[in-house]
């Protein structure tokens, strides 16, 4: 690696700060945000509660399903924008440098929902025992041998142990790679980024074996029979893709604001039209793979699970995600021009951030129509209730974030590059 | 001898018409080139040809130039929609294909599974579509570019080897409406040409 002397680069970043689109008004956050943040954290508080009540009326068990397809959502958007940033850094990439901010935000929040499990382990460890984790049920080891060979993995103890070095490792990571990027605007100390590029060297197949664990242990190991190859980077596609979704989005918002003119510019736009596009097909890819190898395997621990989906009352759902969430996005996002208008492609962010939680819902709530307790679809509400209160904490906390920030790196190494970047092709 | 092919010795409406202009020698000429000795000039050089509404004409570089699309006034490609509709054509023989084999001419139970059931089709469909797109953007690339072709009246020009080097050549064909040797090769000097030559047919 060649390096250009400290006083060469002291004007390459002076270039950089002297430009009018750094201006303070188009990189600070609208002074909008505190109260939308506010507001949505009040919405989610109304939900959460509404969720609570729902859990005395329907059932716990209702109550926890509903509120786990609505934080393993969120937590799949914040692992997929652990795993963008660090790409971004480990291929030293100039087009996002802009952009990275934003993705580093949604990441800083990994921690925060993976906090929001709390809730639910201590009540599954404690008080309902096995209400949603049905390996957690006293007892089901003896009855059912399936379950008695995976103990080693699945016990209490361990489980716990998990959970505190998934915290200790996303903590770490994303704690220590945004604070690097939000010092490098203050210092401009350019081998913060080769640090930024080393730390995600190691953190990157990391975060993948915890994407693949925390995917086996709370939401594989919901029905401890069944068991995939492709769970892992099953969960990290819809995160890819929803963290895409969410960006497109907020960045059509924040220049609905008026802010990052010329720094967020329909070419980066387009680029991250591209990869909204390709995880689309990517995640569809995975699904398909993970289907067909278990019609195909036909093994009746995994095809029990895939039937469930697959026929009776989850067939519409399974038919309306493999249209919605991959036939319908990929027609619209496919044309270069949709790609390159914002709001085009901000609708379709937002689309697909709908669809993921549907693919949440495919993916958690068929274990409720075991046994006696079938739930109505009347009863949706407590599901609605449930995904209205987390996403609403999740983002307020996320536009709190986007506010307490700048809303770009001011003293990125590649931000030349990435103000003037071009797409051409 | 311009080039005449055996093909429209017989048909005629194969016959190219008669030159529009000729050499003092009585050559036809096929255009004009003129050379640039660096990438600012030529790029300028460019812009003023498309402003001055020449249409078929064209830049040679040694190098990529970025921009010179626009600087060119090129409108974008077609390529995307024939390839569009060869995936859709790959998409659509795949089904076919594999449907009226496995579910109507020779249904065979393979592992139990049902005779017309689409997952194993799914790869094929996938596969067909990237092959037919893969061979559309290809041929469809060479067939608009005009490849391939094993000659060209520029090869005969030793000046113009200098454009594998460092020199930059606009080059303006006979064809284009608004051609005239005289005024042509005028406008190309004053857009700031080190050297016209008129380019030959031949």
């Amino acid at each position: 690696m060649s390096q250009i002397s400290a006083e060469a680069y002291q004007k390459v970043l002076a270039g950089v700060t002297g430009d009018p689109r750094m201006a303070e008004d188009n990189v600070s956050a609208p002074a909008a945000t505190a109260k939308l943040s506010k507001l949505l954290l009040g919405i989610g508080v109304v939900g959460l509660l509404v969720t609570l009540v729902g859990g005395f009326m329907l059932g716990a068990q209702h109550a926890m399903a509903s509120y786990l397809v609505a934080v393993g959502a969120v937590f799949a958007m914040t692992l997929g924008a652990t795993v963008l940033v660090m790409s971004f850094h480990l291929v030293n990439a100039g087009w996002c440098a802009t952009v990275r901010r934003q993705f580093e935000n949604l990441m800083s929040l990994a921690p925060v929902t993976l906090l929001m499990f709390v809730p639910l382990i201590v009540l599954e460890l404690f008080i309902t025992k096995g209400a949603i984790w049905e390996w957690l049920i006293p007892g089901i080891a003896e009855e059912d041998p399936i379950i008695a060979i995976k103990t080693p993995f699945l016990n209490p103890a361990f489980f716990t142990i998990r959970f505190f070095v998934y915290l200790a490792i996303l903590g770490f990571l994303t704690v220590r790679l945004r604070g690097m990027s939000i010092e490098q605007d203050r210092t401009g100390d350019r081998f913060l980024s080769a640090r930024a590029r080393f730390m995600s060297a190691w953190g990157l197949p990391l975060t993948a074996l915890l994407i693949a664990f925390a995917g086996f242990d709370y939401f594989m190991s919901l029905q401890p029979q069944f068991f995939s190859t492709m769970w892992g980077i099953y969960i990290f596609a819809g995160g890819a893709v929803s963290c895409m979704g969410v960006m497109v989005s907020t960045f059509c918002v924040l220049r609905h604001a008026g802010r990052l003119k010329g720094l967020v510019t329909d070419e980066h736009f387009h680029d991250l039209g591209k990869l909204l596009f390709a995880f689309t097909c990517f995640w569809a890819y995975i699904g398909f793979s993970q289907y067909f190898l278990i019609w195909y395997a036909n093994i009746p621990e995994e095809t029990f699970w895939m039937l469930e989906r697959t026929t009776g009352v989850w067939k519409g759902t399974a038919i309306f995600l493999s249209v919605g969430h991959f036939i319908v996005p990929f027609f619209f996002l496919l044309p270069r021009a949709i790609k390159r208008n914002p709001k085009l492609v901000a609708i379709g962010g937002a689309w697909i951030i709908f669809m993921h939680v549907i693919d949440y819902v495919w993916l958690i709530r068929p274990i409720l129509h075991h046994g006696d307790h079938v739930p109505t679809p009347m009863s949706w509400w407590l599901d609605i209730a449930a995904i209205v209160g987390v996403f609403g904490i999740f983002f307020g906390l996320f536009v709190a974030r986007v506010g307490s920030s700048p809303l770009t790196p001011l003293q990125d190494p590649k931000l030349p590059e990435s103000m003037s970047h071009k797409n051409y092709v | 001898m311009p080039y005449t092919s055996t093909l429209s010795a017989y048909l005629p409406f194969f016959r190219s018409p008669p030159p529009r202009f000729v050499t003092e020698t009585g050559e036809p000429v096929w255009g004009i080139m003129a050379q640039f000795d660096d990438v600012v000039s030529a790029y300028h050089a460019a812009e003023k040809m498309r402003d001055a509404g020449f249409s078929k004409w064209d830049l040679h570089a040694p190098f990529p130039i970025h921009g010179i699309e626009e600087a060119m006034g090129h409108k974008r490609t077609i390529l995307p929609y024939i390839v569009l509709v060869a995936a859709f054509a790959g998409i659509g023989t795949a089904i076919g294909m594999q449907w009226w084999i496995s579910a109507i001419d020779y249904p065979l139970v393979v592992q139990g599974k049902p005779y017309g059931a689409w997952e194993p089709f799914a790869m094929i469909i996938f596969e067909l579509g990237v092959l037919f797109s893969a061979f559309a953007s290809l041929f469809g690339m060479m067939m608009l570019n005009g490849l391939p072709r094993l000659h060209h009246p520029l090869m005969l020009k030793d000046s113009f080897l200098d454009v594998t080097d460092d020199k930059f050549f606009v080059v303006v064909e006979a064809t284009d409406p608004s051609f005239n040797p005289e005024h042509t090769s005028k406008f190309l000097r004053e857009i700031g040409a080190t050297a016209v030559e008129l380019v030959e047919d031949a």
